[in-house]
């Protein structure tokens, strides 16, 4: 009776499922399970797969496998540390840009992206040829004090690399927590006596800190499945290595491999799924509407020259990778020398040459593939924000997997799913269709995304749509005209991340590409490196690409702030 | 005239044994200008939002201007609602916030143009039409708002809160503007709100809710004279509740109870603290283990009861309310 | 249009239309662009009207590309390894071709040219050495070494570096060229003391040549055109073909259900031709020719296996034992050398340590503890016997469920691991008593 008389009561808030949420939904969870869950299943089946049907067996064997218990041990200290010292280089850093006025701003907004946009193989090899056992610095520093430092040795050289690559993730995290917070939270704190080190402690950090614990746990996460540079350091007791060369030695199908995939899986999604839990209910910045940030003072002289010391350290160790490249283009023959033996721009001109290609497949894939994660991105964070479609959640669940997703799983998982299909009208495989690239790109850039929108959509008050609605305007009219145009800034940025990820990544690439025509500029760049002779023109190529996606780049960044400067800040 | 009335029958709302509204019935004339009040929880704004259509009632209905609208999106409802927070949109100019629902309707481009312009001007805001809605003071985005509802001409008019966010002599200032914006085109308007003074001011009728139930319903005046019971009573004003010789309970309000000397008078107390408050003194006596308070008009050349003292209090019972306990 | 068409075949009778040649044959190829760029443009000039279509991958990739997409798979797979063309005929994803050619001897050393079965064919020799930097080498004041005992001197200690030979088919050819040149206890034996000296395991081919040519490391054991190729490329580096090498030849198959089969037996013919051939010898490629006449057009110091009877000639290269045991050496230097790689070299340096010590102070006890040490850090886990024995060895290959094996792979793996830690750690304790002895 009382259910009865409960049920009775219900009604629905503005947010029952309407046939066209159903069908969005539908849609998004169609894509997801063809070109996600099918294909990885397909991979990851083999880690359970016996002589004789199903067993678990094999998990037994990877627990009881010693090397494979120091791999896992390893590869949780790597990421830790790398998280540690990304922490040491971003926190600076975000609280230099929150707090303080001064010109670096622009340069450490620049810096947050700088290191995300470089292709992972050729960056290693130019960090080899300024931090390695014989590359400029330590030649410099053996030749003036007779001695080495091992930047790029065993565990501490992946900490080292992992480090600078990924701090911009916290860095932007935190960075976007501290501008919601509102100055007025700070001055009331001041007001009731707290200052300086309280100050940061008590008010600052907790409210910074849900920022800060999304961007680790990504630093975390995406060490830990990083495979490009321990394979490039030689470091080879992790597991992605591990996963790696035995997924992909010939010949072996062997089911550790995918035992030890699945364990990286099911491991990195637990570690988001700590992080979030970490942060239920703590996630202050959407309470804060549109904060104003702390409030900026002026750094005295000393503290600025502290400020810009530190800054042009970080710099040029961010950017060593560039610079290695830059002079890789240019030199001649550089071997066991500090600089190239002698410049040229002969390299520049064979790739102009040959390789424009190259680089319109690239902006064409990964604009595509960033135009179809935002697409998604947005209704996912739609249908989980602002409707009650029985299983939102899980759409939102799943399309976080491919963080944790190996490139090599997903591109094998891919070839093995739709080789057999031929596309429409043709005898092409669909697995070699160029667009299954775009597909793959965008499926595993999609959680960059999604976060990205998931947040501007969180930002942007209900009210603001329901105000449109009252006034004639139907859900359709209303994302066109409303929302999507307030989250802009929030697509833009998750457009950004994942084309410039996509332009540089490249195990998916090397499975995918068949047709040297279609091939992007991460392909090229491989294929050149492979040959002496090549390591030239690709780093030339490498070098357009960096600057391709780094303009790219900066010029939507450009464009989502004259937008956010046109709107200012509103209703308080 | 313009507008049409609402009709709220018998409706219920709410998830699992939380009800948020339970068995709801009321109407609101054309023309009239209603407001729902009641403390933060007691469904107010949740009515508000099922008139406008954010969201289907578990059971009863809604009617505007005779039509069963339950089930119509807020789209097809034409009903104009004013949120707590404006809701203006950051993104477009005041002018093309106006426009956008006439654009919505496809009037044509001149109409759009000559109704913006009217529209603004109706609230005093005819040279912000280019303006960004960050670039204006929280009076003037009120009006904005304001402005774009008033534009498609509703059938309705919802106001959540409209002046919480404003300070305090603003919001005298707008609460005026607003009864004459009202009384000038005459739509029938609903206005929620959690300040009775508020409500007092502006509504014709009103209702007072709370926990999902309707207290009582009328003139302010007469709600404020003739509550219902203690809540209603207590909500619009401060009110002494004195037990009734025979069951029930008197509400006295402040000044309806007068001092006497001690000994006389209906009860006797003792006085805890005499307030000055310029036209009048309020004094809490201690009656029993019950504080009361009075009010008396100040005069000058009056000395009022000192803390300690004792009094008497009488009061008249013909022209006092009696509430069932 | 048509008069054209026909002049085209009149000067040209072999060309594809005459022959009924597909438009297009598709290559999926480990090769660097250096090499398969100028064999695409000469074959499209021979044949017009046929356009190349390479698809560049590394070994690994390709094989398992050409294994995803059997229902349309590319022409033609072209690569070094003979492993990975092994692994392709194994598993029927080839096609037996008989090349029309003339001209080409039965063996390279003594190695077959084609595969006997047919099924591929080798186009260009090479065979496995030592490539060093000559900057690296002259700032830490080391000797270019020349065999391979060479590299098991303590003065090249952290100096050396290899590919694994699970991840590289020619190092893996390398690894099996010892074993049976010096046999199985005394092969294992080398390839640990030369582990000691190794300053890194690359899990790419190339990253060794990289390595030794931007002088991260001076010494690297490659295939010879890698170092061949960045000498010509101005690189200072050279190369040294030590006595125990085999030359092997690097190889081309024709994809089981080959789309364009015309197009790509053409395109084998082609590379076995004359013009095909002499395309080796640039400077960027700087492969070993399998057509003996093609070393007339050369430069002079050109390494010619066909006249120098000392390349690869010292071993007799079983390729059935090679075959048999061929996953399970790879999965155990993976064991017992790339991942205990710094437990191995901290033995072995603490047994370099106590060396010196000793040839300045001989002392018995410690020669006797450090022999102890030698032969912990030098054993094998498995005997030869075993390691042949297909009950164990099968457990290594690709299971199949017709062919169950007893043992799992993973037991035997864990095995070598806890030797290997085991053994390292106990012959690094022998070590150090033996310096202390020795004091």
């Amino acid at each position: 009776m009382t259910a009865a008389v409960a049920s009775g009561a219900a009604g629905t808030l503005g947010r029952r499922a309407s046939p066209g949420q159903i069908a969005v939904g539908l849609a998004v969870a169609l894509f997801l399970a063809l070109f996600l869950v099918l294909p990885v299943a397909r991979v990851m089946v083999a880690a359970i797969e016996g002589p004789d049907g199903y067993t678990l067996d094999h998990f037994g064997d990877f627990a009881r496998t010693a090397l494979f218990r120091e791999a896992f041990a390893n590869s949780i200290y790597v990421a830790f540390m790398a998280v540690v010292l990304a922490t040491l280089i971003a926190v600076p850093l975000a609280y230099l840009l929150a707090r303080f006025r001064f010109r670096g701003a622009a340069l450490i907004q620049t810096l947050g992206v700088i290191p995300l946009v470089m292709p992972p193989f050729v960056g290693a090899v130019a960090m080899q040829l300024v931090f390695g056992r014989n590359g400029s610095v330590n030649l410099l520093l053996n030749e003036w004090f007779g001695f080495r430092i091992p930047f790029m040795e065993g565990l501490n050289g992946v900490i080292f690399v992992e480090g600078l690559h990924y701090f911009p993730f916290i860095l932007l995290n935190l960075s976007a927590a501290l501008s919601n917070i509102d100055a007025s939270m700070e001055e009331a704190a001041q007001n009731l006596g707290a200052s300086g080190w309280t100050l940061a402690r008590r008010i600052v950090l907790p409210l910074a800190l849900p920022g800060y614990v999304a961007g680790a746990a990504l630093v975390f996460v995406k060490v830990f499945d990083d495979l490009g540079t321990p394979l490039l350091l030689n470091a080879t007791n992790l597991l992605a290595p591990q996963a790696y060369l035995r997924i992909t030695s010939i010949g072996l199908d062997d089911p550790l491999g995918y035992v030890i995939a699945t364990v990286m899986v099911a491991f990195s999604l637990a570690a988001v799924a700590a992080s979030a839990l970490v942060l239920r209910g703590r996630d202050f910045s959407t309470v804060q509407r549109g904060g104003g940030g702390l409030g900026q003072r002026e750094l005295t002289a000393g503290r600025r020259i502290a400020a810009w010391v530190f800054i042009s350290l970080v710099l040029l160790l961010v950017l060593s990778p560039h610079i290695g490249l830059l002079l890789l283009s240019l030199g001649t023959v550089w071997s066991f020398s500090v600089l190239p033996d002698a410049f040229t721009l002969a390299h520049y001109g064979a790739v102009f040459g040959q390789s424009a290609h190259y680089l319109g497949n690239t902006v064409l894939y990964c604009a595509l593939a960033a135009a179809l994660d935002v697409v998604l991105g947005t209704a996912i964070a739609y249908l989980v924000l602002r409707t009650d479609l029985p299983g939102r959640r899980w759409l939102d669940a799943v399309a976080m997997i491919p963080i944790a997703v190996p490139g090599v799983v997903l591109g094998i998982g891919m070839l093995r799913t739709f080789h057999g299909i031929n596309l429409p009208g043709s005898d092409q495989p669909l697995a070699t269709f160029w667009g299954m690239l775009i597909v793959a790109y965008a499926v595993r850039r999609l959680p960059y995304a999604l976060r990205a929108c998931t947040a501007a959509l969180q930002q942007l008050h209900i009210s603001l749509e329901e105000a449109a609605e009252s006034l004639g305007a139907g859900k359709l009219a209303t994302l066109r005209r409303i929302v999507v145009p307030l989250m802009a800034g929030g697509i833009l940025a998750g457009f950004v991340t994942s084309f410039a990820t996509a332009a540089v990544e490249l195990s998916e690439t090397l499975l995918l590409v068949t047709r040297e025509a279609d091939a992007p500029a991460s392909y090229g760049i491989y294929v050149y490196m492979q040959s002496p002779a090549g390591r030239g023109p690709g780093a030339a190529l490498g070098v357009i690409a960096v600057v391709v996606v780094a303009v790219a780049t900066y010029f939507s960044h450009r464009l989502a702030e004259i937008d956010r400067a046109k709107r200012g800040k509103l209703g308080r | 005239m313009s507008g049409s009335g609402v009709a709220v029958e018998a409706v219920s709302f709410g998830y699992g044994q939380a009800r948020i509204l339970d068995d709801v019935s009321l109407q609101v004339n054309k023309g009239e200008f209603f407001a729902f009040l009641g403390p933060s929880g007691s469904g107010k704004t949740t009515l508000l939002r099922l008139i406008a259509g954010f969201g289907t009632p578990g059971s009863g209905r809604i009617l505007i201007g005779g039509r069963d609208v339950s089930r119509v999106p807020p789209w097809r409802r034409n009903v104009g609602m004013v949120f707590q927070n404006y809701a203006l949109w950051p993104h477009m100019s005041v002018g093309a916030n106006v426009a956008f629902g006439l654009e919505q309707r496809r009037r044509p481009r001149a109409e759009i143009q000559a109704r913006v312009a009217a529209a603004l001007d109706l609230v005093g805001l005819a040279d912000y039409a280019d303006r960004r809605p960050a670039q204006l003071s929280g009076g003037q985005q009120q009006r904005v708002a304001l402005a774009r509802t008033l534009v498609i001409e509703p059938d309705v008019l919802l106001l959540d809160e409209p002046l919480s966010n404003l300070d305090a002599q603003l919001r005298v200032e707008m609460r005026a503007e607003l009864v004459a914006l009202q009384r000038k085109i005459g739509l029938t308007t609903i206005y929620v709100t959690h300040d009775q003074e508020e409500a007092n001011a502006i509504a014709d009728r009103m209702a007072v809710l709370d926990q999902g139930r309707i207290r009582q319903l009328g003139r302010p005046i007469e709600l404020y004279d003739r509550p219902a019971d203690a809540f209603v009573a207590g909500f619009l004003g401060t009110a002494n509740l004195i037990p009734a010789e025979g069951g029930g309970r008197w509400v006295l309000r402040p000044q309806d109870i007068t001092l006497v000397e001690a000994g006389r008078g209906r009860l006797r107390g003792r006085v805890v603290q005499a307030e000055f408050l310029g036209a009048s003194v309020r004094h809490r006596i201690a009656v029993g283990d019950a504080v009361l308070i009075v009010d008396e008009p100040h005069r000058l050349g009056r000395a009022a009861p000192q803390a300690g003292a004792e009094v008497g209090l009488d009061f008249d019972p013909d022209r006092s309310t009696r509430i069932a306990d | 249009m048509r008069p054209a068409v026909i002049a085209i075949c009149a000067v040209l009778p072999m060309a594809a239309l005459a022959q009924g040649l597909e438009p297009r044959v598709t290559i999926v190829t480990s090769f660097p662009k250096d090499l398969t760029q100028p064999y695409a443009q000469a074959f499209e000039k021979a044949h017009p009207g046929t356009k190349v279509e390479v698809q560049n991958r590394n070994t690994a990739a390709a094989v398992a590309f050409i294994r995803e997409t059997q229902s349309s798979p590319p022409d033609l797979f072209w690569a070094s390894a003979p492993d990975a063309f092994e692994v392709l005929k194994k598993n029927r994803l080839l096609t037996a071709y008989k090349p029309k050619s003339e001209g080409i001897p039965a063996q390279v050393g003594s190695y077959p040219i084609h595969d006997p079965a047919g099924f591929y064919m080798g186009f260009a020799a090479s065979g496995y050495g030592i490539m060093f930097n000559t900057r690296y080498l002259a700032a830490n004041k080391l000797a270019a070494p020349k065999q391979w005992d060479d590299l098991k001197k303590p003065a090249y200690f952290g100096h050396v570096g290899i590919s694994a030979p699970s991840r590289s088919g020619t190092t893996h050819l390398t690894v099996e060229t010892i074993l049976q040149g010096e046999g199985w206890a005394k092969g294992w034996a080398t390839l640990l003391e030369i582990g000691g000296n190794l300053a890194a395991v690359s899990d790419r081919s190339f990253g060794v040549p990289d390595a030794v040519n931007s002088g991260q490391y001076g010494v690297g054991i490659v295939i010879d055109f890698f170092a061949l190729s960045a000498k010509a490329s101005g690189f200072p580096v050279d190369f040294v073909y030590p006595e125990l090498t085999t030359i092997v030849p690097a190889n081309i198959g024709i994809v089981a259900n080959a789309k364009n089969p015309n197009a790509a037996a053409a395109f084998v013919e082609f590379l076995l031709s004359e013009v095909g051939q002499e395309i080796l010898l640039d400077p960027k490629i700087r492969r070993l020719p399998v057509r003996p006449t093609t070393y007339a057009k050369a430069p002079a110091d050109y390494p010619n296996p066909f006249k120098d009877r000392s390349l690869g000639a010292r071993v007799k290269f079983d390729a059935d034992l090679s075959e048999a045991r061929y996953e399970l050496v790879n999965s155990l230097y993976d064991r017992i050398v790339t991942f205990r790689l710094k437990e191995l070299t901290e033995a072995w340096k603490a047994i370099h340590a106590a060396e010196t010590r000793l040839a300045a102070k001989p002392n018995a006890e410690a020669r006797a503890l450090l022999t102890e040490a030698r032969a912990k850090v030098t054993a094998v886990p498995i005997g030869e016997t075993e390691a042949r024995d297909p009950a164990i060895a099968g457990a290594f290959q690709e299971k199949r469920k017709d062919k169950p094996v007893p043992v799992r792979q993973a037991e035997y793996e864990e095995r070598w691991d806890a030797h290997a830690k085991r053994a390292y750690a106990e012959a690094k304790t022998l070590a150090d008593k033996a310096a202390q002895a020795a004091r």
